[in-house]
This record gives C-alpha cells, sequence and structure tokens, in this order.
C-alpha cells in the first residue's frame, strides 16, 4: 500500500430529499482503492450501496444530491466542497466539470455495470452496433475499426460465435451473455476502475461462476481496478481483496478480506456470517440477526446497529462510533465502528447491557413508516398485483 | 392436541410420520411453445379436430419421478428455467399433467376436477417467492390470511379471527397487525403473512417456490427458522424449491437436483452434498462461491449454456455440456484423446476460435497428436476443412466459410456426440449411499 490510492472517497454523504424527509442513504463513508485491486461493498438491501457507487461518478439523479465529502482521483477532485466567504458550502474550483465527467471520467477512466443489463443495452439495437458505436465515440476509431475490435471483445468474454451474435438483438442473449456484453462494454476503453453493481446476482451460479472467473482473468490481465457491490459473502470471500461492510448508509467494518471472515471485530458483520447457510457444510441452527435494517430516513439514535446488536449496551444508544482503526494487517488498516474496541475509550465496559431484542422487535410497521401504518386506506402505489397467490418469476 | 370442540386447534393429519405422502410417477408437463397464437399448433386436415399440438413443445417437465415422505422437506433444486416451478405447480394441478400421476395420500390429483380437487386444496398449500406481489394490497393482513379459510368454509367469523390471530402468533408476527395492511410490513414479514395464509386451512402439505430468494440473509435465516419450527409443531411437508445450495442445504432432508425438465440427482441430503454422483451437481456444488477466503472454488466449471427445453438433447439432456461426456464405444480412444476431441468438437460447435492452419490447429486441441484409428481420421476431416492452408483443389483462397463451419461441427457432432451412449438412452441408476442408507438415484451413464 506504499503507492497513492487511486480513488480515495473521504466522508461521502448522499442524501434524498423526498416529501416524507430526508434519505441518508449514504452518511459520511470513507475508503480507497488501490491501483489493482478489488475492492467490495457488501450490506443488505437497503444499505447504500448503490447509491454510493453512483455518487462515485456523480450519477445521483434528483431528489438525491451528493452534500458532503470528497472524491478524488488519481489527484483530480470529482467531488469537493469548500467554505465560501459567506460562510456557504459550494463546489471547489478544481471539481471536474460535468463535460469534464462525461469526457475524460466516465467510462474511459472509471467504467460502471449494473445489475440489470437492460438498463444499459438499448432492446432496439443489435448489440455488436451498441458495443461498436461505444467503441467509436469513446476511442475515436473509424467504424470498421471499431467493429472489428467490438467482435474481438465479445470473444474476449465469451461470446460464443461472436460474428454471429453481433448482428443479434440483446433479447436474444441469455442474461449471463448480456452480463458478459456489459463486461465487454465497460473494458472497452480499458478504464483503470470497474464499478459493478451486483453484476452477478441475478445470475444462476454456475453463470455467476463463469463471469467471476472471466474478471479473474481480465484483471489479471489488464491490471483494472475494481470496486464490487453484493450482497453475497460468498462472492466477497471470492474476489475481493479487501471489503466494507456497510449498515444503514454508513461503513461499519473495513477489512482486508481474510481478516474481515477471520478477524471479524464488528457486531453486524459477524451477525452477517453467523446468519448464513453454508454451501460446504450442514449448518443445523441459523442464528438470524434479529429485527430489520430501519430506513435511513429516521436512522436510531448512537449506533445505528443498536437496536438489533447482541452486544449492544446502554452507551451505544447515546454514542455514535466512526469506523476507527483496531488493528492492521499487511500494511492496510482494520477498522470497525464499534464502542465496544478499547480504542474508543467511552466506557462501553461499565455500561448497563440492553434487553437482548428488547428494540428490536420494532420492524418496518414501527419505525419511520408508523404514520402510514394505522391508516384504513391501503397505499395507492401499491396496487400493481392483486391476485392473491399466483406471481410468475 | 386438538379436540373438536377447539376451534383454533389445528387438526391431526391422518397419516403417520415417515409414510409417503405424496409420490408423483412419470410427471410431464408440455407447454406449447411460443406464446404466439398458432406456435406449436400444426393443420391435420384427415382428423378431427384439424388441429392439434404438433412437435413445437417446451418440454418443462418430462416424466419425472419421485416421492416424499410424511413430515420431511425434499429440497428442489436447479437453475432458472429448469422445470422447478412448473413441477410445483403440476404437483398442485394449478397446471395440468400432460401424462403421469400425483397420489397424494393414495388418491390420484391428476385424474381429480371440480369439487373433489378444490376440496384436496386445503390440504396442499403453496407459497411463492414474491412476497411483495403474492399480497392483495388493499386486503387487510387478517382478511388475508382468512380467505381461503373461508374459501373452504371453515369455522365461523368469529373462529377465523381467533384462528388468524394465532397463526399470526406462530409465524412471528404481532396478532395486533391483524388489521393492518400488507405495505406496513418488511419482504421478511410479508413472507410470514404468506406463510399464515398457507397454514390457515391445516394443510399436511406445502410447496414453497423460492420462498426466501428475495429476502436479505439475515432476515432468510429468521424466516427458515420460523418455517422449521412451524414444520416441527404441525408435522408439516414441504416440498421446498430454490436455486440456492446452501438454503437447500440448510433446510432439506432430501434434495432432488433437476436440470432442463428432468431430475438428475436424487439423495439425502448430506449423500448428494458430501457424495455427489452427477457431474451436473458436482458442477453446481463446485460453482458456488464459498463464504471462507481460504477456500478458493473451481468456479467456472460448466461451458456453454443450456439448450433450449424446446428442443431438447436426447438421452442425458446434460450431455452438450458435460465434462464427462462418455466416448462413443467404436472408437478406441484413450481418455486424453477422447478429451482432446471432446473440448474440440465443442469449440467447433460454439466457434470459440477462429480458423487458422492445420498444423496450429493440431497443436491447439490435440498437443499435435490426433487420436488414433477412425476416430483421428473423423477429427483430420474437421480439420481440414476449418483450416486457413487446405488444399483446396486449386479453387478458393483459403477462406473458411460458413459452411465449411457448419459441416465441421455436423460431422463432429454425427460422429461423436450423437453415438455415446449419453445421447442414445435417458439414464437412470439406483446407486447405494455413502452417508445414510436411503437409495441414491443418479442419471448418469458413468453408474452403468
Ligand atoms: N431515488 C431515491 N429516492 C429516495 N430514496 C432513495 C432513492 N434511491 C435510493 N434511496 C434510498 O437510499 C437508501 C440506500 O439505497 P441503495 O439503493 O443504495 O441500497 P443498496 O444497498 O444498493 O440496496 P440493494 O441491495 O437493495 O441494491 C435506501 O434507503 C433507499 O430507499
Ligand atoms: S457500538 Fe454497541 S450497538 Fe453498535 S455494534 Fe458495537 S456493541 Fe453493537
Ligand atoms: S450420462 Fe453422459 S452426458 Fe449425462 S451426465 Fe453422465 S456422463 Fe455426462
Ligand atoms: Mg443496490
Amino acid at each position: 500500500m506504499s503507492s497513492e490510492p487511486l480513488l480515495r472517497v473521504e466522508n461521502l454523504k448522499t442524501q434524498f430529499f423526498t416529501e416524507s424527509g430526508t434519505v441518508r442513504a449514504v452518511d459520511g463513508i470513507s475508503f480507497d482503492v488501490h491501483e489493482g485491486e478489488i475492492v467490495g461493498l457488501v450490506g443488505e438491501s437497503g444499505a447504500g450501496k448503490s447509491v454510493a457507487s453512483m455518487s462515485l461518478l456523480r450519477l445521483v439523479d434528483d431528489p438525491g444530491e451528493i452534500v458532503g465529502g470528497e472524491i478524488s482521483y488519481r489527484g483530480e477532485t470529482i467531488f469537493g466542497l469548500e467554505e465560501g466567504p459567506d460562510g456557504e458550502l459550494r463546489e471547489r474550483e478544481e471539481m471536474l466539470s460535468e463535460s469534464e465527467m462525461r469526457e475524460r471520467i466516465r467510462g474511459r477512466e472509471i467504467a460502471v455495470i449494473f445489475q440489470d443489463p437492460m438498463e444499459t443495452l438499448n432492446p432496439v439495437f443489435t448489440v455488436g452496433g451498441q458495443l461498436r458505436e461505444f467503441i467509436e465515440l469513446n476511442r475515436d476509431l473509424p467504424s470498421d475499426e471499431a467493429k472489428a475490435q467490438a467482435i474481438d471483445m465479445l470473444r474476449e468474454v465469451g461470446i460464443p460465435d461472436p460474428k454471429e451474435r453481433y448482428e443479434e438483438y440483446p433479447h436474444q442473449f441469455s442474461g449471463g451473455m448480456r452480463q458478459r456484453v456489459l463486461i465487454a462494454m465497460a473494458l472497452a476503453c480499458e478504464p483503470n476502475l470497474i464499478i459493478a453493481d451486483e453484476p452477478t446476482t441475478a445470475l444462476d451460479v454456475t453463470v455467476e461462476g463463469q463471469i467471476l472467473d472471466l474478471v479473474d482473468d481480465l484483471q489479471d490481465r489488464y491490471d483494472t481496478s475494481f470496486i464490487w457491490v453484493t450482497h453475497d459473502m460468498g462472492v466477497v470471500a471470492e474476489i475481493c481483496d479487501r471489503v466494507n461492510v456497510m449498515y444503514l448508509g454508513e461503513i461499519v467494518e473495513q477489512a482486508p478480506v481474510d481478516e474481515l471472515f477471520y478477524e471479524t471485530n464488528h457486531p453486524y458483520t459477524n451477525a452477517l456470517l453467523d446468519s448464513m447457510p453454508r454451501p460446504d457444510r450442514t449448518v443445523e441452527e441459523l442464528d438470524p440477526i434479529e429485527g430489520v435494517m430501519p430506513e435511513a430516513i429516521n436512522p436510531p439514535s448512537g449506533c445505528r446497529f443498536h437496536p438489533r446488536c447482541p452486544d449492544a449496551r446502554e452507551v451505544c444508544t447515546r454514542v455514535h462510533p466512526e469506523p476507527l482503526e483496531v488493528d492492521r494487517a499487511d500494511g492496510y488498516p482494520h477498522r470497525a465502528a464499534c464502542v465496544k474496541h478499547d480504542v474508543f475509550d467511552v466506557g462501553y465496559d461499565e455500561s448497563v447491557p440492553l434487553e437482548a431484542g428488547d428494540e428490536a422487535e420494532t420492524g418496518v410497521g414501527e419505525t419511520g413508516t408508523e404514520a402510514n401504518v394505522d391508516s384504513d386506506s391501503p397505499l395507492e402505489e401499491d396496487q400493481a398485483s392483486t391476485d392473491g397467490g399466483e406471481s410468475e418469476r | 392436541m386438538s379436540t373438536p370442540d377447539d376451534p383454533i386447534g389445528f387438526g391431526e393429519s391422518d397419516s403417520s410420520h415417515g409414510e409417503t405422502l405424496l409420490e408423483i410417477e412419470g410427471l410431464t408437463k408440455y407447454f406449447a411453445a411460443d406464446s404466439g397464437l398458432f406456435a406449436g399448433l400444426n393443420f391435420e386436415p384427415d382428423q378431427f379436430p384439424p388441429v392439434s399440438v404438433g412437435i413445437d413443445q417446451v418440454e418443462a417437465v418430462d416424466d419425472v419421478s419421485f416421492e416424499i415422505k410424511k413430515g420431511e422437506t425434499l429440497g428442489l433444486v436447479g437453475e432458472s428455467g429448469c422445470g422447478k416451478s412448473t413441477l410445483g405447480r403440476t404437483i398442485l394441478r394449478l397446471l395440468d399433467p400432460t401424462d403421469g400421476t400425483i397420489r397424494f395420500k393414495g388418491e390420484d390429483l391428476a385424474e381429480l376436477s371440480g369439487e373433489q380437487l378444490r376440496q384436496k386444496r386445503s390440504e396442499i398449500q403453496m407459497i411463492f417467492q414474491d412476497p411483495q406481489s403474492s399480497l392483495d394490497p388493499r386486503m387487510k393482513v387478517g382478511r388475508i390470511i382468512e380467505e381461503p379459510m373461508q374459501a373452504h368454509d371453515m369455522f365461523d367469523d368469529e373462529g377465523r379471527e381467533a384462528r388468524a390471530k394465532e397463526l399470526l402468533e406462530k409465524v412471528g408476527l404481532d396478532p395486533r397487525h391483524y388489521n393492518r395492511y400488507p405495505h406496513a410490513f418488511s419482504g421478511g414479514q410479508r413472507q410470514r403473512i404468506n406463510l399464515a395464509r398457507a397454514l390457515s386451512v391445516d394443510p399436511d402439505f406445502v410447496v414453497c417456490d423460492e420462498p426466501v430468494s428475495a429476502l436479505d440473509v439475515s432476515i432468510q435465516a429468521q424466516v427458515m427458522n420460523t418455517m422449521e419450527e412451524l414444520q416441527d409443531e404441525f408435522g408439516l411437508t414441504y416440498l421446498f424449491i430454490a436455486h440456492d445450495l446452501s438454503v437447500i442445504r440448510h433446510i432439506s432432508d432430501r434434495v432432488a437436483v433437476m436440470y432442463l425438465g428432468h431430475i438428475v440427482e436424487l439423495a439425502a441430503k448430506e449423500e448428494l452434498f458430501e457424495n455427489p454422483q452427477h457431474p451436473y451437481t458436482k458442477a453446481l456444488l463446485e460453482s458456488i462461491p464459498v463464504p471462507d477466503p481460504r477456500e478458493s472454488g473451481a468456479r467456472g466449471v460448466l461451458e456453454g449454456e443450456v439448450p433450449s427445453p424446446q428442443d431438447p438433447p436426447s438421452g442425458c439432456r446434460f450431455r452438450t455440456r458435460c465434462p464427462r461426456l462418455i466416448a462413443p464405444e467404436e472408437y478406441d480412444v484413450s481418455d486424453e484423446e477422447w478429451a482432446h476431441t471432446r473440448a474440440f468438437m465443442r469449440a467447433v460447435k460454439r466457434r470459440t476460435f477462429e480458423a487458422t492452419s492445420a498444423a496450429e490447429l493440431r497443436r491447439k486441441f490435440f498437443d499435435g497428436e490426433l487420436p488414433r484409428g477412425e476416430a483421428g481420421e473423423i477429427v483430420d476431416e474437421a480439420i481440414d476443412l476449418l483450416a486457413t492452408d487446405r488444399d483446396r483443389d486449386g479453387e478458393g483462397d483459403g477462406t473458411v466459410t460458413e459452411d465449411d463451419w457448419n459441416d465441421a461441427a455436423e460431422l463432429l457432432l454425427e460422429s461423436f456426440a450423437e453415438r455415446s451412449i449419453c445421447a442414445r438412452k435417458r439414464p437412470a441408476y439406483d446407486l447405494e449411499s455413502e452417508y445414510g442408507s436411503e437409495t441414491h438415484f443418479a442419471a448418469c451413464h458413468l453408474h452403468r
């Protein structure tokens, strides 16, 4: 970790200003990505993984907004604020403009792979045509060269019979093949960093295996860095070098992958690992985390995990822990946001344990959405399906 | 223990633990291919009616047999599109079987219809993957749970309400939530409502189609634990459909693995996971990312993609991707020679390489040495079609055409793949288990 990081994120905050209030989707996260590494962003649904990854390229849409923090890529400022003369926060001058982001950064330096390939691929154009156009635009190649490149890329990511397939439409590709096309597209400009948001989650395990292999192989060859967003600890163990565990908009633990699994330092990570059934051995008893993750609109006080944490004590309801270094491994910090650790020194040991499961009972029905829970009318927007049973996958 | 005058009591089942509750035999479900109006229909003027279902069918489930014992959980695992849900729905008679029997407590459900079938439905229930869309958002939770009871004329209003509240508690929800609407619940809680609803009519058997797939791991564990508790308490029997092998391993007593409409392997859980005997099962198990960074899996162990169920391969349906595809008996080739030939055949079929010189092809796929005898001659012929430097009787410029590729692929497939026992005969073998004493079914000719 001698080198400067490729990407540095500091205290990033992204919020959504909705009618029911401000959603603190990403609430002050910091992490680095170094040259050639795969950094995991893992957490349950709604933890803020996708919003965080979109923020890195400044792709957050209304009503969302990055409201604080710094993102720098190779010394350039993707996002950064400063205090103006009247005390107002304003964008710093060296911050890249929207057109610089579009022309220099997105796709060329940092590429994204979305979870749903159909979001990126246009159903009315051929797969090859879209890939060719992308290469043409981003690499200033003439059309025929771009086409040859596109076919090469398709072959490289393992699309059989790429010349024929070039002429086909997205719907003629299976899910796994579409995901390969996206990878081809992401690789087309030989970016330094690829942000992959759950790229294999919708795929079958044998196909996922093929894709993970492909990524490994391509990474060996191009030395591309990855931010790999997933909720699957298996995938994390399989491909990540370092991992950030997210809970309710925050990073609660950050460690090299081996340390994360073997020297786990945050009760949430621990609980996640204990609640997981295993493919490699029979677990007789699963130990689930109690309750559900509360809404980001109204997070619990103190440590956000305290209503569900088996180790929670009174102090946890008052003190909000930032991730602090509790250990080091391979020159990388192992950080945990939990006051149990001595570095916090807030009197955890003397504090009274919270009654187990005390607050965990409160689920979606009781926090945040309380307002409409007992109303007598059902939600309008929710009327999509009413067949009361059958649902096609 | 329930007594007749206890309206909330859960009736004990008439069949006792360990007996066969459900036995399906030769169960088959074909769909007309394509949803197009006339797709799959043939016009046949010589017969009446002159339109019949032609060969254009999707063979979603093909000749499947197994049994489920009272009180057990049979896990059914397979990749998307393999026919798991169709099988589940056909057993429930939500779909009409094309062929086969579904014997439930000795009675063939495939034969039932109308009122008889409706009555049986209270004994068999189903819960689905998507807790969002399977609950009517305009109905309060209480009514959602009571609906099936009402449909089966169980209890009076008060009795139903009492039972619904008790069920809410059983599935781990607050009975006070009786008057809430589904939108006030999280995904995991909605799945619990589904469970309560399914259990309201006191079924013996529940088909669970990916009941926890949409849930986060921590919530998954909660729901699975509840399902297991309820199973113990009410003596439920589950057919648990999932694509996630970890979930299957946790919850099942026995496991059936499905591939393209066939059951390819069925064994007791420990036996299946620790001693898999079908190449597909092995590939599945090797592909799962293990949540342990010190264990690095083999991963992308399978080539290619699942063929269309509209035109499934003959014999063993896994043969187009099987890493162990058996050499046809007529050729005298070593294991290594066969491995080379098999890889070459598939590469040609999938066109994963570009045409090049004959010497280069030989080197790339055969380490320079072609198989002995007739097999080698066939390979040589195929290489000749794809070589850029072949002798083309003076015509052409060495370009390998589309036709050449097709000819080469056809030659190889017909000479090798189609002649393998894997293509000629559907495999079905009963083996002895290493773990436990139950039969271990494996549909693979390696066990011939
Ligand atoms: N357009 C939006 N408007 C309002 N809130 C939003 C919007 N997009 C995301 N959020 C909120 O931001 C929080 C983080 O969401 P995000 O999509 O990043 O989660 P995630 O970790 O990616 O989850 P998943 O695993 O389900 O993809 C959630 O509370 C979500 O409801
Ligand atoms: S700070 Fe307290 S509540 Fe939070 S994870 Fe640590 S022990 Fe649990
Ligand atoms: S029967 Fe043949 S093709 Fe099928 S799994 Fe066995 S070896 Fe493979
Ligand atoms: Mg997401």
